[in-house]
């Protein structure tokens, strides 16, 4: 009865402690839990429809939180090694958030990703790739190939189908058992091997030119001069992409970047010495 | 996720379902479910003065339109050298005072007896409280509250705090909740628009500026009342008056009232 | 009768066979209708020099179209040895929804102290613009609504500044203007840091001319710059105005400093 009435008597102020896992100390004296997979959920019975909710700018332009999206990025594979070219823009809504985005990650020496979708959800999860793949050669005293590469990340991903991630990427290196090795790995899970891969909202405009053009034969000048095309072209038609050409070359000794070139005198340059883009006017009347 | 060029990246509405809007619908503010006030109390009032802080709110309980409790203290003081305000859920007020009650004692354990000074300032109180309050707006289960923290900070300068249900903060010379940011703040203001200004008014100037205030609170909000609440907070403690009554009302601008506005005859 | 006491009586109540929890359209269950955001206004701005940096933001918060409180700073200083900061070397500035600024704070100060703690040494502004990314991914599917910007000086002596989104995509800028007012002040940043636009007169004819060339801009150059900045955006959008606060980061520390900004 004691215990009843001791049970029962306490004011409800103090049954729960308001404060109770506040924050959990542990994690934050624990530096090895700061690319942890414990996320904070919304306490909501559906998460990945609230979270929608919040964030989905196409839907509802008033949504209140804008996470940085559109982008033409594209890789291909041909005799020389890897091209990976990017453009340079992020939006939120209908606001360029920055013109300088890096959207080729570096993994590592040898290994590229790229990123299409939520700016965060790829820079996060290359970087959380570029720790497996740098535990795995420690682990294995020797190189991960790209397709276990492309497959931890495919897989992690894949874990988190439905919850709302926005992520198309592409993992390219050049390995001595593989050769040039090039996989799209995109958040609902899908992982493809291929010789060539336009990736986001400018990804028709660049397949465009890419695929009249592209040869596995194609020398480096030229390899190079295709990606920069191809991007070029998605940045003229694609509002979404736009502002500088990231270009890189990946050979088995690793990668070579090869500028980031504003796409203004670029595009100036190809139409006046090559004379195409000839729908744009170069004089005023 | 949508490969379509037009929406590429977003989600698809095969996978995560039609957009639902009414997650967002920002115009309906705090119009939610999770819970919902249900008795509550209407604006607190409070503004620094040179010595101290004045604070004041009326005794209601509103149950909706229906003035049901008419006897309901919404001030509370901390260890005599605080006073917590609250508007919104009379409730959740009490769960949170109660809890006030509980820390006090705790803190009165640790602070020695020749120094009978509070730990706790209020500023730190102010700060306590709205961790508390942000905790419970991320697990989505919100205290309904909208609060003033008055007392002294840690330099011994009078601090005027605000917290509401979502936990966010703010402090200024003046304050007030609820509808009267919108009819006493302006008036508010008047008295005192900074700190320096504020270090310039008496003990006499804040509380009449506070009946002032609540005068026209009374006039112009449907839930409001004639007894109210005062409290000094200054350097030898608080002075709580309970039951207070406005003075010196005049009805008379009523008389020309018509309608809505509009209406002319 | 014996269908009544069958069910889950915590699912569906005692006395239908049937669940009566409302639904949304999706045919979800409808629950927890509370909308955990707000937006407080304000708008900040940090621009990176050759040896020092400048973050700032005005000091007005707001709760649509009233204000709360014309003194809110929404800049601070992070990883100082104690609660003054007086010997903090990198400040952050958030805007948004202040209540989850100020929890992003805290939290970004807490790790800043524990390293110093364990280290004996600040932290690198380069270091903890990486760790910031982090402590906002984490909340990937609940995020922070917030802008937030970090500055401080390199390990090269340089002026740096980087610039979120709200859930921790970074990136290294020479300047960012965040916020409410960051439409108006960024174009002007373009013309006037990055001088965007901008060719050199008499260098050519048409597509020949040169673009005029960029330079590090010096200490009083971009204190002007963000008070006009600021000028600018307290004339043309409401919730911009008061106060402007300004932190200067240099090698020897941050330097505060407050200007009156209009009050209407």
């Amino acid at each position: 009865m004691d215990a009843l009435v001791a049970k029962y008597s306490r004011p409800a102020a103090e049954e729960s402690d308001p404060f109770e896992n506040e924050l959990e100390s542990h994690d934050l004296m624990n530096p090895a839990d700061h690319l942890s997979l414990k996320f904070a959920m919304p306490p909501v019975a559906q998460p990945s429809s609230w979270l929608r909710a919040a964030t989905d700018d196409r839907s509802n332009p008033e949504c209140p939180i804008k996470i940085a999206h559109g982008t033409t990025t594209l890789a291909f594979r041909f005799q020389g090694g890897i091209i990976v070219a990017t453009d340079s823009r992020a939006t939120a809504g209908d606001w360029i958030a920055s013109q300088t985005v890096k959207k080729v990650i570096e993994i590592n020496s040898v290994l590229l990703g790229t990123m299409a979708g939520g700016a965060a959800d790829c820079q996060y999860w290359l970087a959380w790739l570029g720790m497996q793949c740098r535990l795995h050669e420690l682990r294995h005293k020797r190189r991960i190939s790209v397709a276990a590469a492309s497959k931890i990340l495919a897989n992690l991903v894949y874990s988190y189908k439905g919850m709302g991630l926005s992520m198309g990427t592409m993992c390219a290196g050049v390995t001595a058992e593989e050769g040039p090795a090039l996989y799209y790995v995109d958040s609902d899970g899908t992982r493809l091997a291929g010789n060539l891969f336009c990736v986001g909202s400018g990804q028709t405009f660049a397949y465009g030119v890419l695929d009249a053009e592209y040869k596995y034969e194609l020398s480096n000048e030229a390899a190079l001069e295709l990606g920069r095309r191809s991007i070029l072209a998605a940045a003229h038609r694609d509002a979404y992409s736009g502002g500088y050409i990231n270009l890189y070359h990946i050979e088995e000794k690793g990668w070579t970047r090869h500028g980031f070139s504003d796409t203004n005198p670029i595009f100036w340059k190809t139409k006046l010495e090559k004379g195409e883009f000839s729908n744009v006017t170069s004089e005023l009347e | 996720m949508d490969h379509r060029p037009q929406a590429w990246g977003r989600p698809r509405d095969d996978v995560y379902g039609a957009y639902d809007h009414s997650f967002m619908n920002t115009n309906s503010h705090p119009n939610q479910h999770t819970q919902q006030p249900l008795v509550t109390g209407t604006s607190v009032l409070a503004v620094k003065y040179k010595d101290g802080v004045v604070i004041a709110a009326d005794n209601l309980g509103s149950y909706g339109s229906f003035a049901r409790f008419t006897d309901v203290k919404r001030l509370h003081t901390f260890q005599d050298t605080s006073v917590v305000g609250f508007s919104g859920d009379i409730s959740d007020m009490q769960y949170i005072t109660r809890h006030l009650h509980q820390k006090s004692i705790e803190e009165s354990y640790a602070s020695s007896s020749a120094n009978k000074k509070s730990r706790l300032s209020a500023a730190n109180l102010h700060t306590y409280l709205s961790k508390m309050l942000y905790r419970r707006r991320s697990k989505m289960d919100p205290l309904w509250n909208h609060m003033l923290v008055v007392g002294f900070d840690d330099d011994e300068k009078p601090f005027v705090g605000s917290a509401d249900l979502l936990g966010t903060t703010f402090t200024a010379p003046t304050l007030a909740t609820g509808i009267g940011s919108m009819l006493a703040q302006p008036l508010l203001r008047t008295y005192a628009g900074t700190d320096e200004e504020a270090a310039e008014r008496t003990k006499e100037e804040a509380i009449k500026v506070i009946q002032e205030c609540m005068k026209v609170l009374f006039y112009r909000d449907a839930r409001s009342q004639e007894t109210y609440s005062l409290a000094v907070v200054s350097r030898e403690g608080v002075e709580m008056k309970t039951s207070e009554k406005l003075e010196n009302m005049s009805w008379a601008f009523a008389d020309r009232i018509k309608g809505y506005g509009t209406q002319t005859v | 009768m014996s269908a009544m006491f069958s069910q889950n009586p915590v699912m569906n109540g005692p006395n239908y066979s049937f669940s009566d929890a409302p639904r949304t359209n999706n045919g979800e269950f409808r629950e927890h209708r509370f909308n955990p955001y707000s937006d407080n206004g304000g708008s900040t701005l940090a621009i990176a020099g050759a040896d020092f940096c400048i973050m700032a933001g005005d000091t007005r918060h707001t709760s649509g179209y009233s204000i709360n409180s014309r003194m809110a700073p929404k800049v601070f200083r992070i990883g100082g040895s104690n609660s003054d900061q007086s010997d903090a070397t990198i400040a952050l500035s958030v805007c948004g929804f202040a209540a989850d600024g100020n929890a992003l704070r805290d939290q970004l100060d807490t790790v800043c102290k524990i390293y110093r703690y364990r280290h004996g040494k600040p932290m690198s502004v380069h270091a903890c613009a990486k760790r910031l990314s982090t402590i906002l991914y984490n909340k990937r599917f609940f995020p922070y609504y917030t802008h937030a910007m970090l500055g401080g000086i390199d390990e090269e002596g340089k002026g740096a500044v980087y610039s979120y989104d709200p859930v921790g995509s970074y990136e290294r800028e020479q300047c960012r203007a965040g916020g409410a007012a960051a439409s108006l002040i960024m174009p002007f940043l373009d013309s006037n840091v990055n001088f965007k636009n901008q060719y050199v007169p008499g260098s050519g004819v048409g597509h020949e001319l040169k673009e005029r060339e960029r330079h590090p801009l010096s200490r009083p150059v971009v204190e002007t710059i963000v008070k006009d900045a600021f000028d600018g955006a307290v004339e043309r959008h409401i919730e911009v105005g008061d106060n402007l606060q300004m932190m200067v980061i240099t090698k020897d520390g941050i330097e505060e400093i407050m200007l009156p900004l209009k009050k209407d």
